[in-house]
């Protein structure tokens, strides 16, 4: 079929002077997100929230963890979904103050596949799982918060009492966690 | 300079100066094209009527322009959004200090006009997305010198949009416009043809473009160990915690650039880290690509000989990629990169969807036809479209925010969503591994609009 | 620590023009490339793409020899000529189109043919630090060869007919430093660490934030002792260690999982590989003298110091790379490789000077830093020794290889014999092939072209088909043919000038018709 390709006989017609002409197909990254988030499979402790269902590309992930540390908290996330997905990760954010290990107070998140380990066969589904769990486990191990990651790898019942002062709207040390009980 | 486009009196002009180029279009040869015939027609389409898009004045553009312009291309445009600076004069060729601030497309241009006065260069000073199918059409041959897979992808999806598909599902092969895409890093290079439709394209072969290097945050943040982490935790929260400038980072700024870099270098001191420069400052955070001039020399010549094959039939072109490395000795390696059978991009060719009368025909009946038609059998499908460009979301009901908005949608006719004959549709649902596009195809004319 | 000097970081105009490729090889390099000089003979499409490449970049002159007037059809084919040249010198013309590309570069011309310079002024070609020409004829090329190699001038012959392309390179001897290869081994030491080194592992504690290379070392140990002092060589012992230091973990520590990625290759450096191991062998560093390189004695300082000090060893690259680790232990085993590489490469800086004292030399020909930027690159140390293009035109020249290559279908060696005999056409009947009548020159292309290969005992023929391509493009230069070889050109060029990068050893073809290439050692 490529042999038998020929420009010769083709004639072009076109406006060179038009700037407008709204694209009439949606872009690849376009269609990766609508599966991606049509296909969402969400845990029982995750909502999403699209302020304008017709923008899939900018949403907000709200969880609502039903144990472990947080149990009775809710923490919203920032999705933007950029034109190169899913060759590069969307970009998110927490936009709740928390206390966390792996979550800095500018809302910086350390999870390896929204950086380094992100693969195009990864999905939001993906991310949404590695963002719960998170929450259950906390790693000190990698902390983007020293203080709060030092006080889990010391002290498990400070740590524990920690979180939960926080969650109820208080200070730790010299910060101010905004209450996010649910 | 006026260029006079009747071929008359332009064309003996043309046979002194490209006595070169007649050689090898007016003579037969043992390894031409099957669909070569040797004649002075094959110049004469080049300098009457074929035309041809550069997108890119930089590095590969400005080569890009003189190749072509030298292998009796005449009807030239350039797209370019970037102004020139003083870096870029080590190999854009086509600048000079003066030029530093003005358009690079506008310059490129004139300079390749007042040198060969047989071609005429036309500049677009803006970006590619700021042009629509109308302008795109219009030429025979897109050539890419592009540094951006954001680009090419748009590029890409634009070229594919414009591929016409006959009712049985055949390609109308006028609506083809083929992509000579080039692209450098150092001493590596690479020039690839993409015949929209036929052979791989930019999205068919992502994974050929390297990821960004990163590094994982709570590294920058705890544990850094090359300079490299020090200058990026100034600008990953560094600058955002300070914002010192009151302004989004700007790479082009000095002032910028030197408080990362002062920042940096007191982070690096902190931690015992050495080996951190300005230089390496403002690679990192403008993620610049070594570039020289030579490199981008034969790429560009690469991409302008298939160009002129692909016009002339001079030759059989590429099939379909050619990779190029001068840094230990000269290698170049050719193949046939293959096209992804499930890409989104260029495997998606819309399927026809019939639709008996769309004032009377609900968004939920259509939803059902996809549901139990046999062809399809989707269990629930997530609906949008594009309407004046902008995206819709039609219906879907996996996400319950997106549900309880766009539920209204269900009772009304596709007339009154505003969903015309031959419409897009795209359709997510979890019996297809993608998204996939129908075609609305409505049997009566007459669409009522309310 | 001393403090950073005040004054401002920011880059020099110059260092921000040339930014991109400073990048690539360096401010030295950069330096290197603005104080040289090189001579063009014959303008041509090719040979303003050659210096297009050199002269954008920054090279600190260049020279245009043609005696030639510019007609019609050299505008329509080399961008570096305008309507307005036609009827004047061709080498003044092309030489005000190139300078005006840079202001920093010289620009001169010789509005001669090279012929009549060879004649009456041989000299002057020997004082260019890199000579390169194109459309020479037999005659000429073989003079001009066997002259640049007397002389040691580093010489290039180019080509570009029709879709077709050549480069040939002619150097005595070529010596690489800085060979840039695309991936590095990392030299550790680990099976035979250095005193501090060995020091430094012992002494640290296994924690989950110390680098890998402090578990793999303390597993190896074990391993070794466990196998009588025996090392992991083959797949089964490393598969060993590997299962041994995952039975380790405790948890998913990183730097153990590091650790287990890194056994296969993170042994075994150290020892000079094969082609470093002839240069130490090579006469030149064996018979060191007043008029030799300072190359040769670095090399023989470095080979003196391996042999008779360390055990066999390189000296340390001193380059670690980066690995999950906290700071303080990473940038700590960082200072004790650092260390270690700055104490050898001290060493063989003595060792340098002492040599050149015993050779009556000036001490101060060898810098300190040329010898740690030896040592740093050690391993990828080359030296090119090339041959001399008049001898492929010799009667008695007979090469096996190309006779083997000839044999192998689609090999581009035939392009070069085509090439060949295209300009013993010339030669021989006076006029270009094709360029009026194609059918009748294939006949006498064809037999000249096998008259070369008896000439050279080799029994295979040329295909009819390139032949009659070859007369079809009637000597025409097509301008992106000329750009693509002239780019490549331009590199090898500042490959030779900047000392960095293996060049092109020594021939290379280009078809444009097919966008395939070759390189062959003639």
């Amino acid at each position: 079929m490529i042999k038998l390709f020929s420009l010769k006989q083709q004639k072009k017609d076109g406006d060179t002077n038009s700037k407008s002409g709204p694209q009439k197909k949606a872009s690849a990254a376009q269609l990766r997100i609508q599966r991606d988030i049509n296909e969402l499979n969400l845990p029982k402790t995750c909502t999403t929230d699209f302020p304008d269902p017709d923008d899939l590309l900018n949403f907000k992930l709200i969880i609502c963890p039903d144990e472990g540390f947080y149990k009775g908290g809710r923490f919203v996330f920032n999705f933007r979904v950029g034109p190169n997905y899913p060759h590069e990760p969307p970009k998110v954010k927490c936009e709740t103050q928390v206390y966390h290990p792996n979550i800095d107070l500018e809302g910086n998140v350390c999870l390896n596949i929204l950086r380094e380990d992100w693969k195009p066969v990864l999905t939001i589904n993906s991310i949404v799982y590695g963002l719960q769990y998170l929450f259950l486990e906390p790693n000190p191990e990698d902390p983007l918060n020293k203080e709060a990651a030092d006080v889990l790898q010391s002290n498990r019942r400070l740590f524990e009492h920690n979180v939960a002062k926080a969650m109820r709207g208080n200070y730790i040390g010299s910060t101010f966690f905004e209450r996010c009980l649910k | 300079m006026e260029v006079n486009n009747s071929s008359v009196e332009h064309l003996p002009q043309l046979s002194k100066r490209f006595g070169h180029l007649r050689k090898i279009t007016e003579r037969p040869g043992p390894f031409c094209h099957a669909n070569f015939s040797a004649s002075p027609e094959n110049l004469e389409f080049l300098s009457t009527t074929c035309k041809i898009l550069i997108i890119g004045a930089g590095g590969l553009g400005c080569e890009l322009l003189k190749d072509v312009a030298l292998m009796g291309f005449n009807d030239i445009h350039v797209i370019d959004m970037d102004t020139i600076e003083l870096s870029n004069l080590n190999r854009q060729f086509l600048f000079r200090k003066n030029d530093i601030g003005f358009s690079k497309a506008e310059r490129a241009a004139a300079f390749i006009n007042a040198r060969v006065p047989t071609c005429h260069v036309t500049p677009h000073f803006c970006k590619i997305q700021d042009y629509g199918e109308e302008f795109y059409r219009q030429f025979h041959i897109i050539i890419c010198g592009l540094d951006s897979v954001v680009a090419r992808r748009w590029i890409n999806g634009m070229v594919l949009s414009l591929v016409k598909y006959d009712d049985d599902g055949s390609i109308e092969q006028e609506s083809v416009i083929p992509i000579i895409d080039g692209g450098t890093e150092g001493f590596k290079g690479n020039a690839r043809i993409i015949i929209p439709g036929l052979s791989a394209c930019i999205d068919c072969t992502l994974d050929l473009f390297p990821p960004q290097v990163t590094y994982p945050l709570c590294t920058l943040a705890n544990t850094p160990r090359l300079p490299e982490h020090c200058i990026e935790y100034v600008r990953v929260i560094q600058w955002e915690k300070e914002n010192p400038f009151k302004a989004p980072l700007d790479g082009d700024d000095p002032q910028h650039i030197l408080w990362i870099y002062e920042k940096s270098l007191e982070r690096a001191s902190q931690f015992n880290i050495s080996g951190l420069s300005y230089r390496l400052v403002q690679g990192v955070i403008k993620h610049i690509i070594p570039a020289v001039a030579s490199t981008n020399a034969v790429i560009a010549a690469a991409c302008a000989t298939e160009a002129f094959k692909v016009a002339t039939n001079c030759y059989e072109f590429l099939n379909n990629y050619m990779v190029f490395n001068d840094g230990d000795g000269i290698y170049t390696y050719t193949y046939a990169a293959e096209r992804k059978p499930d890409c989104l991009a260029c495997s998606n060719i819309p399927r026809s969807v019939s639709i008996e009368d769309p004032n009377t025909t609900t968004l939920e009946d259509l939803i059902k036809q996809l549901c139990e038609d046999q062809e399809f059998q989707m269990k629930s499908p997530g609906l949008t479209t594009l309407i004046d460009g902008k995206s819709k979301t039609l219906y879907m009901s996996t996400v319950k925010s997106i549900e309880e908005r766009t539920k209204c949608n269900l009772t009304c006719s596709l007339g009154e969503l505003g969903l015309k004959d031959g419409q897009e549709i795209m359709v997510a649902d979890p019996t297809t591994p993608n998204t996939i596009i129908i075609k609305l195809k409505y049997n009566t004319n007459e669409v009522e609009m309310k | 620590m001393s403090s950073p000097s005040p004054k401002s970081p920011e880059l020099s105009e110059k260092d921000k023009k040339y930014d991109r490729q400073i990048r690539l090889w360096g401010e030295h390099g950069q330096r290197l490339l603005e104080t040289a000089n090189v001579c063009l003979i014959n303008a041509s499409a090719l040979g303003s793409e050659i210096l297009k490449g050199v002269v954008l970049p920054g090279i600190g002159g260049f020279t245009i020899v043609d005696g030639r007037i510019v007609t019609e059809e050299d505008v329509g084919s080399d961008f570096f000529l305008d309507t307005q040249s036609i009827g004047q010198s061709k080498a003044k013309c092309c030489k005000e189109l190139l300078q005006e590309l840079n202001p920093d570069v010289r620009g001169d011309y010789v509005d001669e043919s090279v012929e009549s310079l060879l004649e009456s002024r041989p000299d002057f070609f020997t004082t260019f630090k890199i000579v390169v020409a194109t459309s020479l004829s037999e005659k000429t090329l073989i003079a001009l060869s066997k002259l640049l190699w007397e002389r040691q001038v580093p010489f290039f012959y180019c080509r570009s007919l029709g879709m077709f392309g050549s480069i040939r390179l002619q150097i005595k001897e070529h010596r690489i430093v800085e060979s840039h290869p695309d991936s590095r081994q990392s030299d550790l030491r680990l099976e035979n660490p250095f005193p501090t080194l060995k020091q430094h592992l012992d002494a640290t504690n296994l924690t989950p934030k110390v680098p890998w290379l402090v578990v793999l070392y303390k597993y190896l140990q074990k391993w070794i002792e466990k196998h009588n002092g025996k090392f992991p060589r083959t797949y089964q012992d490393k598969e060993e260690l590997r299962i041994m230091i995952r039975e380790g973990m405790t948890a998913d520590e990183e730097n153990y999982e590091e650790a287990i990625r890194a056994v296969n290759s993170s042994f075994g450096g150290g020892k000079p590989p094969t082609a470093l191991q002839n240069i130490f062998d090579d006469k030149s560093c064996n018979e060191l003298n007043k008029n030799c390189n300072p190359f040769w004695i670095i090399v023989r300082a470095v080979r003196d110091f391996i042999q008779s000090e360390n055990n066999g060893y390189l000296p340390l690259a001193g380059v670690l790379p980066d690995m999950t680790a906290d700071t303080e232990s990473y940038i700590n085993l960082q200072n004790v490789y650092r260390q270690q590489a700055m104490q050898d490469a001290d060493n063989i800086f003595r060792r340098t000077q002492q040599l050149l004292r015993s050779l009556g030399l000036e001490e101060d020909l060898i810098q300190e830093e040329d010898v740690h930027l030896f040592c740093r690159e050690v391993s990828g140390l080359a030296v090119f020794r090339g041959t001399k293009i008049s001898d492929e035109y010799e009667k008695s020249y007979k090469s096996v290889h190309i006779a083997q290559e000839l044999r192998s279908p689609g090999s581009l060696i035939e392009h070069y014999v085509a090439l060949r005999a295209f300009e013993r056409f010339q030669t021989e009947l006076g006029h270009t092939p094709g360029e009026c009548n194609v059918e009748t020159d294939t006949a006498k292309l064809k037999s000249v072209a096998s008259k070369i290969l008896s000439e050279w005992g080799i029994a295979e023929t040329l295909s009819d088909d390139l032949v009659h391509e070859i007369c079809r493009f009637g000597g025409a230069e097509i301008h992106s043919v000329s750009a693509f070889v002239g780019g490549c050109a331009a590199h090898e060029i500042i490959k030779i000038i900047t000392e960095q990068y293996k060049p092109v050893n020594n021939t290379f073809i280009y078809n444009a018709i097919t966008s395939e290439s070759a390189c062959f050692k003639l």
